[in-house]
């Protein structure tokens, strides 16, 4: 044991340091199975005060460190270098506070995403962004990734529904992010939007105010299921064309259909259908039964082969099930996933589609998908076996010509999982050397000595060649040489 | 005489700040200019003229704008297709963004952090950089295109602005209740802020003893015609009023406050004119500096924030205390971005 594990087990005690390499394994990698590294030592703090002391120590030592919540991030933002430690805020769970009235809850950074709902819900309240993982992903890695989710389309992500934050900054002093009234007081520039999606690399987040949605009267989906994929597109276009505002337009294609028909989260998708759209609608009673007879229109007119209609929460539950389940269904197909995330504008969402089969085919890969098909928020699925270097190669080779087919339509190589370790080669795409420059500069303001989760979000030094170097990052999870 | 300046494209913009030595103050329209320190020897840069809009993607609901382009013009042509920019708020684009003087309208509502996606922007050093998408979601990169809101034009210049926008609901009306006491102002206030689809806009004024709250609903005309006939609401003119004007040698105070709050605010300031929004910002009208700073200080022990918005040129900005460590990190944004303090 070295001179910082002791130190930090005298703050914490020894059942709060972990520091075996074995015991480690638990920590070396997020969602972003690709990219794999076990910590230096991984620390468990209750409380701000904790966190605060845990960073002071690290601060004085120059040893960089990590903030984790329940690891269910998909671009590899937690996954930490050896030389790195872990703060992990998953005890970190309590509601601190909830105001029924003036519509907000402050929680500590590793209250579950549905758990936060369930306090609430007895009041008529819930939170709103919820991602795929939100019974199990927390707030604070919602807030640090600006976590989306089906619901983003009518009700925003999660920078949306963020009010406040208390910070512990990498020399361990506390701010105050914004207010609980509102993110920005009038004499202030919004430091919560900044904050929210830095992926971790500007500070602590260790208590978070987050915005209450009231429940509304009426919760309606429909199911459509068509024979085509350009069909479903289209009917969503039609519905945004009619001014619909839905909760959530999703969209699973055959592929993601089959998989989670044969898995645990059935829901009853006919496999025949080419894809499937779901759509959701809330609001007064009548308001949804006017809505859902329009959409039902928009779905007719592109001959969908099946409606189903829910507004009982069981048979809602049901139908959502499928979509919910669709990541885990397709972790089954293959020892390794590589879930993608472009975002691609709306329009364009057919060409999309068509284009990422053909870059699939010619790199012998098959993009499953499931998406937001209302912001265009595209998931790419491709199953593949990590343990042969050639189809992790051609699995990362096929997601980064998807990501740049993204960014030639006019979108995003990321619309919630983030950029983490998995797009640091990619955001060049994006941004010049200049944009990043600025970037830099922001960062450098919570985090001067680039400790908070280092190597991260940005490439290391932004604006240097790093960022227009491909292949990098298959060089990197494999173990060799550029180009390889 | 301050030197003014009204380049016509972003290539002007970049060789004007790059050949500038000295301070500059941004300005749209001009519309707000009285909400902000006098300019001293700065040069006025306006940038009216970057009043482009550079696509609308009516099916995305999106489109780009440079930041001149007037707020009537832009309305004018989201209406033409069906959409609206869902914020209050008047003078120029880039001006409404940069100072955030409405906030959201109602709870939950949109507001301009929300509907700004990203930009294309400028440092005082003319060096051009982007930030955000042109798409509706986009986690890539830092999210310092935020920053514009609220800026007062301190930070950079934004040149051309991605932003969100939203279906035009098919009906509206207005509603209107006059003539009540502090109390049941308050109580319709949040009665109104606590349905599960409250009204798209909300606002409790407050003249003498008097207060007046008035909103609108927006969306299926359905559901108008049932929310005034169910709530019992009499139908009005459209609320006007977005601001209150300073009497003589008083001034304006900028803020925003917990509704809960709201009653104790106005027992603590009684006969001060008041103007809420349904979002929390409000305005409070003082008879001179010396009431300000005590308003400033009864606000502070109400959890609420504020500033002087309009008033003594000195006095505009100076506010309720905010969070040392939120200072520090406010201070160190304007180092990062505008390092020799160019734009005033």
């Amino acid at each position: 044991m070295q001179a910082l594990e002791r130190d930090l087990c005298r703050l914490l005690g020894a059942q709060r340091v972990v520091y075996e390499p074995d015991a480690l394994l638990a920590w070396e990698c997020d969602g972003f199975t690709v990219h794999r590294s076990r910590p230096r030592a991984v620390v468990l703090p209750d409380s701000t005060a904790e966190v605060q002391a845990i960073v002071r120590l690290l601060h004085a030592a120059d040893v960089p460190f990590v903030p984790r919540g329940a690891g269910t991030c998909l671009s590899g933002g937690p996954t930490a270098a050896a030389t790195t430690v872990v703060i992990d805020l998953s005890r970190m769970r309590r509601v601190l506070r909830i105001a029924v009235e003036d519509l907000f809850a402050v929680v500590q950074p590793g209250v579950v995403n549905l758990d936060l709902t369930a306090a609430v819900r007895h009041l008529g309240l819930h939170y709103a962004p919820d991602p795929s993982s939100q019974s199990v992903c927390t707030i604070g890695g919602n807030l640090a990734e600006n976590s989306g989710g089906p619901h983003c389309f009518k009700y925003g992500m999660t920078q949306d529904h963020v009010l406040s934050a208390l910070v512990v900054l990498p020399d361990g002093e506390l701010a105050r992010l914004g207010c609980e009234a509102g993110s920005r007081p009038p004499h202030a520039l919004d430091l919560p939007a900044l904050f929210c999606g830095s992926e971790g690399t500007f500070a602590i987040a260790t208590e978070i105010t987050v915005r209450l949605c009231r429940d509304q009267e009426s919760v309606r989906t429909l199911l459509f299921a068509f024979a085509s994929m350009s069909a479903a597109c289209r009917t969503v276009s039609d519905v945004v064309a009619a001014g619909l505002v839905p909760a959530a337009l999703e969209i699973l294609d055959q592929a993601t259909i089959r998989a989670v028909e044969a898995s645990v989260y059935r829901a009853g998708y006919p496999p025949e259908a080419a894809a499937v759209l779901l759509v959701e609608l809330d609001g007064p009673d009548f308001v949804t039964a006017e809505e859902a007879a329009e959409v039902r229109a928009c779905g007719e007119r592109h001959a969908a082969l099946r409606i189903e209609e829910a507004v009982e929460p069981q048979e809602r539950a049901r139908l959502w099930k499928g979509r919910k389940g669709a990541f885990g269904a397709m972790g089954r197909l293959a020892t390794d996933l590589y879930v993608l995330d472009g975002v691609v504008p709306r329009t364009r969402l057919e060409e999309a589609l068509e284009r990422i089969a053909a870059i699939g085919r010619r790199h012998g890969v098959v993009p499953n998908n499931v998406f937001h098909a209302g912001d265009g928020n595209l998931h790419p699925n491709i199953s593949f076996d990590g343990r042969c270097p050639d189809q992790t190669a051609r699995t990362i080779a096929a997601g980064h010509e998807i990501l740049q087919l993204c960014v030639d339509l006019g979108g995003s190589i990321t619309g919630e999982h983030g950029v983490g370790s998995e797009k640091l080669d990619h955001i060049g795409m994006m941004f010049s050397p200049a944009d990043l420059d600025v970037m830099a500069r922001v960062r450098a303001v919570f985090d001067p000595d680039g400790r908070c989760n280092p190597g991260k979000a940005l490439p290391s030094r932004a604006g240097c060649a790093e960022v227009a170097k491909w292949p990098q990052m298959v060089a990197r999870v494999l173990g060799v040489e550029d180009g390889a | 005489m301050t030197a003014s300046h009204e380049p016509h494209s972003a290539h002007e913009l970049e060789d004007l700040l790059r050949a500038r030595r000295g301070r500059i103050r941004l300005c749209g329209s001009g519309s707000r200019q009285d909400r902000l320190p006098p300019p001293g020897d700065a040069a006025v840069v306006r940038l009216a003229r970057l009043d482009a809009i550079h696509r609308l993607e009516p099916g995305d609901l999106t489109c780009s704008v440079g930041a001149g382009l007037r707020r009537d013009v832009l309305d004018e042509a989201l209406h033409r297709v069906g959409l609206e920019l869902p914020c209050a708020g008047g003078g120029t684009i880039g001006g409404l963004f940069a100072h955030d003087a409405v906030g959201a309208s109602t709870a939950g509502g949109a507001q301009p952090r929300s509907l700004l996606l990203g930009l294309e922007g400028m440092l005082a050093n003319g060096t051009r950089f982007r930030a955000g998408a042109q798409v509706v979601k986009s986690v890539a990169g830092f999210d310092v295109h935020k920053l514009l809101v609220g800026s007062n034009g301190r930070l950079f210049v934004a040149v051309q602005m991605h932003l969100r926008l939203r279906p035009r609901p098919r009906a509206e009306a207005w509603f209107r209740r006059d003539g009540l006491e502090a109390a049941a102002a308050c109580a319709q206030f949040a009665a109104l802020r606590a349905l599960a689809v409250p009204p798209a806009e909300l606002h409790l004024q407050r003249t003498g003893s008097q207060c007046v709250v008035a909103g609108r609903f927006a969306g299926r005309a359905s559901f108008v015609a049932e929310r005034l006939r169910r709530l019992a609401l009499p139908e009005a003119e459209p609320w006007r009023t977005l601001h209150l004007e300073p009497d003589g040698s008083g001034e304006v105070l900028a803020g925003i406050v917990l509704p809960s709050r709201v009653p104790e605010l106005l027992a603590a300031l009684p006969a001060l004119p008041f103007l809420l929004r349904g979002g929390g910002r409000f305005e409070l009208a003082t008879a001179s500096p010396a009431a300000s700073d005590a308003a400033l200080g009864a606000l502070a022990a109400l959890g609420a924030h504020a500033c002087v918005a309009r008033g003594e040129p000195a006095r505009r900005g100076r506010g309720t205390t905010l969070d040392p460590g939120a200072e520090r990190l406010l201070a160190g944004l304007k180092r990062a971005l505008d390092p020799d303090d160019t734009f005033v």
